[in-house]
């Protein structure tokens, strides 16, 4: 009688025993503590500065064997939602990167390590003082500079260029005119963009829905393509007190002419493609369906990886007010709550030193924001045949400052769907633009 | 008259091996896609045949960064673990309502089952508040603890069931000196074997496929289930199809197994239980 | 009498004990998290700041601001799609199907295979397919269509997705409520002179009442908790035209990080459904007496 009650009972004390086994061992794996040394956690977004750190991080763990540092990467797309959740539930990583616009609730919220109390005065010397400003709050900084974006340019395809019979000096003084008087940019483009057929966008046959070869990116894209065409016209994005000031007259124009270049010239990518897929234009770009791609040195590894063309880099397209470019610089912030502050804070100071830094340079990943380690980034490029004064000398000009203030996720999610329509061409520019400075200064309660 | 019977049984089956058709070919689309190399995907129509035939995007699934290997068993883990709660606490509760005599019982029962109407959406943010608090966020047990308890759903599947076991024989049960467990043990469970099959095939689709609790709960590769993974590799290989569709077949193909193994089973427990 | 009593107690006693675990969890894991998300209504938090109270204030906020409403409306739209559609194929693919044809059995296994798959693998699946640009139904018609990004189609393209999923599983509803009709009815009838057509309108639609009350009721209210295909999809996009309830709640928590907004937003969503289940079972009783006169 008691037979089969045993047998079940075994059963499901078999089961859940296993079950028991195996989510040990896979606690076990995670966590990898082999040795004494504690486990300090770093995470990022990016994959290329990501092998540059292994490499800092293992020359590091020499000198420091009781410490072992492990690199996570969270993609971008879910980067920030993961990291809120993640420092809201005690489980962030003891080290990990913030933007501008990300890390002001954070520290108002008392989730970051104060860097300028936690780290020593001299090991702050050497960093980029736009990065430091950048993240300083209230008079204390709430993160070691990582890394210093310098401007935005324009990346080029030779061979496109060369099809289209023009070269690298026909692009690299481009202008934009919203009223069109002054404007090289559009006739340039025309001659780079191609439907199906093989028309070129200023023929008379050219048919702009179905292209072949984009001729540029111009789409949502803040920091390669908004920031700068507002800039370039003498637009805010947001005033001093950081409300959002993008609706202005002169932020309209720039809007439309973005606007213009996909949905009238048809010269760039839809918005259907590049409202849902940011990597979108960089993708066309390195299979040679594009001739000119606005970005960042973020994307330079990728694209001297990724491109099996004749390439090159040459300045952003000037507009009235020159040509301005945003800045934009990232920063490790230290974990508050981090379980072995000591073993966190030594980790920083390495990260925020020549040595820990070199890496990022010398692998030509990323410009660091220590400044010793820039000359080997700039050797590291020089060494591969790659300008890139383009990315620096437009910063002579003066720049325009990357998205700040503690609501700007809340700003980000009111203002994008607004924005997205316009770009893709439903909303008409002004009233959509400046529903979308009051969606995103509604979301403001500071 | 004979003709016309004839031809409206060719429209019949024409109209069936279309929607057929219909509905295989995302199937069959992910699969084919899955072996393709990313070449051959840039240049030949979706519905060419893989050539070369390629395991390099199931390689680099399993072995790579993307830890989809450790996603599956987490998922199978979750799924067995929640899926013994739910039948031994069910089977023990639809067993008070149908067969004990206890104060409260209708109204208790009447509590149960009103929880049904509480749609999951509305319980990610108050249980993710609660989990953040217990400390077991983006831990294995978060994704198990809220669901192995009881399923109201399973008890009230369980209970009608129950409720038709004749009384004779758990009364003759009694005589011979049988405790309530025995009765359960000897009794019930081997009379119940179609409805716990049922509970069993909807409890196991269910949390192989769920996806917005996991998705809240847990952060990074550690404990992510197959769903969150999936989800995560379409927006960090965003266009990468090959590889995504690699990662969508093998979310798909376990359970696609398994109905085609248990059909009948299947088809039975979504007519008596209304889900899977 | 005494003996009676302590009879009475025991099995008080074992009924509480064999409800112990499965009330442990209905209590901690449905009804109190129902508590918390109503508190938390109340309430200000951004996940990682101190919760705050702060009365009406959300609710103020998101009855006024017209996104919830978008979502309301966008929800209603999607419910109205997907049903009465799903309720429709279903319906002509059951009585296809139970003509008595061979082969129907393996028909009725394809049909029900997206049912059982996960929502959100079939949805990435259907996003490669709708893609714009090297999608596989675009590159199959030749011609570029936006079938997700353009707000006036993308709400279309998901509801037929949730179709596509949904249809073998209504279905295989009315195929068991065809079966189920009495034989001898459907003799009389043809005996009678009535025609497939007759036969199908005043014969077994009105016999299939109860089926079709239970496949509207559970579709329904699954329809109005869509979320998986939505986020696979189209993320709420293009332009909040996708925006479904769930998904809103999802994102004004999770991405906003405004969980009080989100947790007024799940206590309306809470409400609608409880009023939508309580009017069909009330509309259910009604009809079954009516019947039974």
């Amino acid at each position: 009688m008691a037979k089969r009650s045993t047998i079940i009972a075994a059963g499901v004390a078999g089961v859940l025993l296993v079950i028991a086994g195996a989510v040990t061992a896979l606690n076990f794996s995670s966590s990898e503590s082999s040795s004494d040394a504690t486990t300090v956690t770093v995470r990022l977004w990016d994959e290329q500065v990501a092998a540059a750190y292994e490499k800092s991080f293992s020359a590091f763990e020499r000198d420091n064997p009781d410490i072992q540092v492990g690199v996570e990467i969270v993609p971008w797309d879910d980067y920030f939602e993961k990291l809120r959740t993640d420092v809201a539930g005690a489980g962030a990583p003891d080290v990990f990167w913030v933007d501008g616009g990300s890390y002001p609730a954070y520290a108002d919220a008392g989730a970051l390590l104060d860097i300028t109390t936690a780290l020593p005065a001299d090991a702050q010397a050497g960093w980029s003082a736009p990065v430091v400003a950048q993240y300083t709050r209230d008079a204390t900084l709430w993160g070691v500079p990582q890394l210093a974006d310098p401007g935005i340019a324009v990346y080029y395809n030779a061979d496109l260029l060369g099809d289209a019979g023009l070269t690298a000096d026909d692009v690299s003084a481009l202008t934009w005119d919203p009223t069109g008087d002054n404007d090289t940019l559009i006739g340039v483009l025309q001659k780079l963009t191609k439907d199906y057929n093989g028309n070129t966008a200023d023929s008379a046959e050219f048919d702009g829905s179905n292209l072949s070869q984009y001729g540029y990116n111009a789409g949502y894209d803040l920091q390669a393509m908004v920031l700068n065409y507002l800039a370039s016209n003498g637009a805010q994005f947001q005033d001093e007190s950081n409300q959002y000031a993008f609706a202005s007259d002169a932020g309209i124009a720039s809007f439309q002419y973005l606007v213009d270049l996909m949905n009238k010239w048809q010269v760039a990518p839809s918005a259907a493609d590049t409202n849902t897929n940011g990597d979108f234009s960089r993708e066309q770009f390195l299979q040679g369906k594009m001739a000119l791609f606005q970005s960042g040195v973020y994307n330079l590894a990728n694209v001297s990886a990724g491109a099996n063309f004749d390439w090159g880099v040459v300045r952003l397209p000037s507009g009235p007010a020159g040509a301005i470019s945003g800045v934009d610089g990232i920063a490790a912030a230290g974990n508050a709550a981090s379980q072995h502050p000591a073993e966190t804070q030594r980790v920083l100071e390495w990260l925020g030193s020549a040595a820990g830094s070199e890496f990022i340079g010398a692998s030509g990943a990323a410009s660091p924001a220590v400044l010793a380690a820039q000359p080997a980034y700039a050797a590291y490029w020089t060494s591969e045949n790659v300008d890139i004064s383009p990315f620096y000398d437009v910063l002579a000009a003066g720049t325009a400052p990357a998205p700040r203030g503690a609501g700007w996720p809340a700003a980000e999610n009111a203002m994008r769907p607004l924005l997205d329509e316009v770009f893709i061409g439903r909303t008409p520019v002004d009233s959509g633009v400046r529903a979308a400075q009051n969606a995103a200064n509604a979301t403001q309660t500071e | 008259m004979k003709w016309t019977r004839f031809s409206s049984t060719a429209a019949v089956y024409v109209v069936l091996v279309l929607g057929a058709l219909f509905t295989l070919g995302p199937f069959l689309l992910s699969i084919l896609t899955a072996f393709k190399t990313r070449e051959q995907f840039a240049q030949e129509p979706a519905l060419s045949w893989p050539d070369p035939f390629t395991l390099d995007n199931f390689a680099l699934l399993l072995t790579g960064p993307a830890q989809f290997g450790r996603a599956i068993v987490v998922t199978i883990l979750a799924a067995v673990l929640i899926l013994v709660g739910q039948l031994i606490c069910s089977i023990l509760a639809a067993y008070a309502f149908a067969r004990v005599d206890f104060p409260g019982r209708q109204v208790l029962f009447w509590v149960y089952l009103s929880t049904l109407m509480i749609p999951p959406v509305v319980l990610v943010i108050p249980l993710y508040l609660m989990m953040t608090e217990a400390g077991l966020r983006n831990s294995f047990w978060s994704l198990v603890l809220p669901f192995a308890f009881a399923s109201p759903y399973a008890i009230f599947l369980l209970r009608e069931y129950f409720r038709g076991i004749p009384q004779e024989l758990i009364d003759a049960a009694r005589l011979d000196g049988a405790n309530t467990l025995d009765v359960l043990v000897e009794i019930v469970v081997p009379l119940s074997r179609p409805i716990i099959a049922t509970v069993t095939l909807i409890t196991i689709v269910s949390n192989w496929n769920s996806f917005m609790w996991p998705l809240v709960v847990t952060t990074g590769s550690e404990w992510r289930v197959v769903t969150v993974a999936t989800a995560s590799l379409q927006s960090q290989f965003n266009g990468n199809w090959t590889l995504v569709m690699a990662a969508t077949t093998l979310a798909l193909v376990p359970l696609l197994l398994l109905f085609l193994l248990f059909q009948r089973s299947f088809v039975r427990s979504i007519t008596i239980s209304g889900s899977a | 009498m005494r003996s009676r009593g302590r009879l009475r107690r025991r099995s008080a006693i074992t009924g509480y004990a064999l409800l112990a675990p499965s009330l442990f969890g209905v209590v901690c894991f449905l009804l109190l998290p129902v508590l918390v998300v109503l508190w938390l209504s109340f309430q200000s938090w951004d996940l990682i700041g101190p919760i705050t109270f702060v009365g009406l204030d959300n609710y103020q906020s998101v009855l006024s601001d017209g996104v919830f409403g978008n979502s309301l409306l966008v929800t209603l739209i999607f419910v109205a799609l997907v049903v009465p559609i799903q309720t429709l194929i279903g319906l002509g693919a059951a009585t296809l199907l139970t003509r008595g044809l061979p082969g129907s059995a393996w028909f009725r296994t394809i049909y029900v295979l997206p049912w059982i798959c996960a929502p959100l693998a079939l949805g990435v699946v259907w996003k490669w397919i709708l893609a714009p640009t090297d999608g596989a139904l675009n590159t199959l018609l030749g011609q570029r269509v936006e079938w997700l990004s353009d707000p006036a189609l993308a709400l279309p393209a998901v509801a037929a997705v949730v179709i596509w999923t949904n249809v073998g599983y209504v279905t295989l509803f009315f195929m068991a409520g065809l079966l189920n009709i009495p034989g001898q009815i459907l003799e009389a009838a043809r005996i009678d002179g009535a025609g497939a057509v007759k036969m199908f309108w005043h014969i077994k639609l009105p016999l299939l009442r109860p089926t079709m009350f239970f496949v509207l009721v559970t579709t329904v209210i699954s329809a109005f908790q869509v979320f998986d295909q939505v986020y696979a999809l189209t993320q709420g996009g293009p332009a909040r035209s996708t925006d479904v309830v769930a998904a809103r709640i999802y994102y004004e928590a999770f991405d906003a990080f405004d969980l009080g907004r989100a947790a007024v937003m799940a206590v309306v969503l809470l409400v609608i459904l409880v009023v939508i289940t309580l009017a069909q079972q009330f509309y259910f009783r009604r009809r079954v007496t009516y019947e039974m006169d």
